[in-house]
């Protein structure tokens, strides 16, 4: 019987192992998470301690009675918004403007775009951190030389673009690399028909380059949306999430709920729900558009 | 201006804001290979370009501040993780390439949707179960979790490769008497050889950079070299020469692998997605 039904199935050996290790590394995991987060459970508890309390949690979350979530959602949706849009304009800039040009020392370019992109994020966010120091960075050195000084980057009223500058310099030769291979795949001869019925560069743009592009624009944005809504390392090291809460992201207020000090984990899990779920939304929004024909 | 000289002043402001953008890309790279050679008291006086090169800062972390253990532990797990979601990953890649069953994409759909799944929340379960199991601060807890990005990545990497290879090539095969492990052995593995290295580096960089698990789930003994961030925090101040060193240190490998991949990044980078 197990024969007919591989028989039928040719390719379950194949991705049998994987997907069982996969389901057993997510599925499992989530649905234990679900139900950590409706219990009062607290780091160092025997079981016996541990309550069921039902939804307690998720109420606690969004009647107030815990004021940073609000405040680490809604930086995390600015985070994710400016973000994305910086890269995705920055990189496509900069894919156009190597596209548009050819000279000798091009992989030179790609090798120093590949830096930002390979080196870990913790270790990144540690350089930064020195950069942004007002005392001694390399930064307000350089502008008190065209003579501002004193910008405090890493207090409460910078600390949050100071965040979103570390990670436009991480992520735009991301997108940078991906519109330059978008860019040189696109056809010419388009461009010719359009500059002869007397189109402009503008025009061009607007209804040759932008709608052909479409679907791989899409695409690094689910990826940049997904990973600025993940954000962790950057923060934690440059930020550690303060002054305050300036910078603490949903993954930062998840990590100081659970960490050993608090050890609040039901709360935490209930946070890490949440995030799972707008991570959800905001990836399978779009996609379903990226789906969708223009 | 004729039109020449027009078309010379645009190409010399491309190529002018292109400099200016890789100066910004490779600006806080250069400034820790500098921070990471300069005696302790010029630290702290940017503007001093002209110093007496040392490599203090690398004798302190490898002799005193022991960070190669940190490497150590780095380089097992990565190398692993990898290699263990190359065997698992690649099978269920083929598996992909080369049957067609119905709900196929969505399968392929799940797998890409492991991308999206936040460490962080995760994490809260895997740092339970690890402690019920008694695998906190091990290499065996890093190495489990990050097949999590590993595998998925493999498959979908993978496939993409697998599909560039002609089916006649194994349709041949068979009828030159080849059973099916050996059409893989003999006849795929060989020819999907780069697309494997290609996978295995992203793999090793990935995992080489991981933070949110090697935070959470270690403590002493198992620490990657990303949490070694933390060693550098004293009670006077951040040690930044030492911190620049094993920065350097650190990110040697995966620049060079980087440079090495480059020809396959944008496929990586997306998950295999576009084949750039």
């Amino acid at each position: 019987m197990v024969k007919q039904y591989l028989k039928k199935r040719p390719y379950l050996p194949y991705i049998a192992p994987a997907m069982i290790i996969m389901i057993s590394l997510t599925i499992f995991p989530t649905v234990f998470l679900y139900l950590i987060s409706m219990t009062n459970y607290q780091l160092g508890w025997d079981w016996g301690r541990v309550r069921f309390v039902g939804l307690e949690n998720y109420f606690r979350l969004f009647t107030g009675g815990d004021p940073d979530f609000w405040n680490a959602v809604y930086i995390s949706l600015k985070f994710m918004v400016i973000t994305t849009a910086a890269e995705m304009v920055f990189g496509f800039f900069i894919g156009k403007l190597l596209s548009d040009m050819e000279f000798s020392l091009k992989p030179a370019v790609f090798a120093i775009l590949i830096v930002p992109i390979v080196m870990t994020p913790s270790i990144a966010g540690n350089i930064w951190k020195l950069m942004f120091n007002a005392e001694y960075g390399i930064i307000n050195y350089l502008l008190n030389q065209l003579g501002i000084s004193g910008v405090a980057w890493l207090d409460a009223d910078m600390s949050f673009c100071s965040v979103i500058i570390a990670d436009v310099w991480q992520w735009t030769p991301f997108v940078a690399l991906i519109s330059y291979a978008g860019l040189c795949s696109l056809p010419a001869d388009q461009y010719e028909a359009a500059r002869i019925d007397g189109g402009n560069a503008v025009q061009l743009f607007r209804y040759i380059t932008l709608p052909s592009l479409r679907g791989l624009i899409l695409l690094t944005m689910i990826f940049r949306t997904a990973d600025s809504l993940k954000i962790y390392d950057m923060p934690f090291v440059l930020t550690q999430g303060g002054p305050g809460n300036s910078t603490e992201f949903l993954s930062l207020h998840i990590y100081r709920l659970a960490n050993a000090q608090n050890g609040l984990i039901g709360r935490a899990a209930a946070n890490a729900i949440v995030l799972v779920a707008i991570s959800t939304v905001v990836s399978r929004g779009i996609m379903h558009y990226q789906r969708k024909e223009a | 201006m004729s039109r020449n000289q027009k078309k010379m002043a645009a190409r010399v402001a491309k190529g002018g804001l292109l400099f200016l953008s890789c100066l910004f890309f490779i600006a806080p790279y250069l400034w820790m290979v500098l921070i990471s050679l300069k005696p302790r008291v010029d630290i702290f006086e940017p503007g001093k370009w002209l110093f007496i090169p040392t490599l203090e800062n690398y004798r302190a972390i490898i002799k005193d501040a022991g960070i190669g253990d940190y490497f150590l532990n780095s380089v097992i797990i990565a190398a692993v993780s990898t290699l263990f979601s190359l065997i698992v990953g690649s099978f269920a890649a083929y598996g992909f390439a080369r049957f067609n069953w119905k709900s196929r994409e969505n399968t392929a759909f799940m797998v890409l949707s492991q991308r999206m799944l936040p460490a962080m929340a995760v994490v809260i379960p895997y740092f339970l179960m690890a402690m019920a199991a008694g695998l906190l601060d091990t290499r065996v807890i890093l190495i489990i979790c990050y097949l999590l990005f590993n595998i998925p990545f493999t498959i979908l990497m993978m496939r993409g490769f697998f599909e560039d290879i002609p089916i006649e090539i194994e349709e041949a095969g068979k009828i030159d008497g080849c059973g099916g492990l050996q059409v893989l052995k003999e006849l795929i593995l060989p020819l999907s050889l780069p697309g494997l290295t290609a996978t295995a580096i992203f793999c090793l960089i990935n995992s080489w950079n991981e933070f949110v698990f090697a935070n959470f789930l270690t403590s002493i003994h198992a620490k990657t070299v990303p949490t070694s961030v933390m060693l550098f925090l004293s009670v006077s101040g951040t040690k930044w020469g030492e911190m620049a060193a094993t920065g350097v240190l650190s990110s040697l490998p995966v620049i060079l692998f980087g440079i090495i991949v480059q020809k396959y990044m944008i496929r990586g980078l997306t998950f295999g997605a576009v084949k750039g």
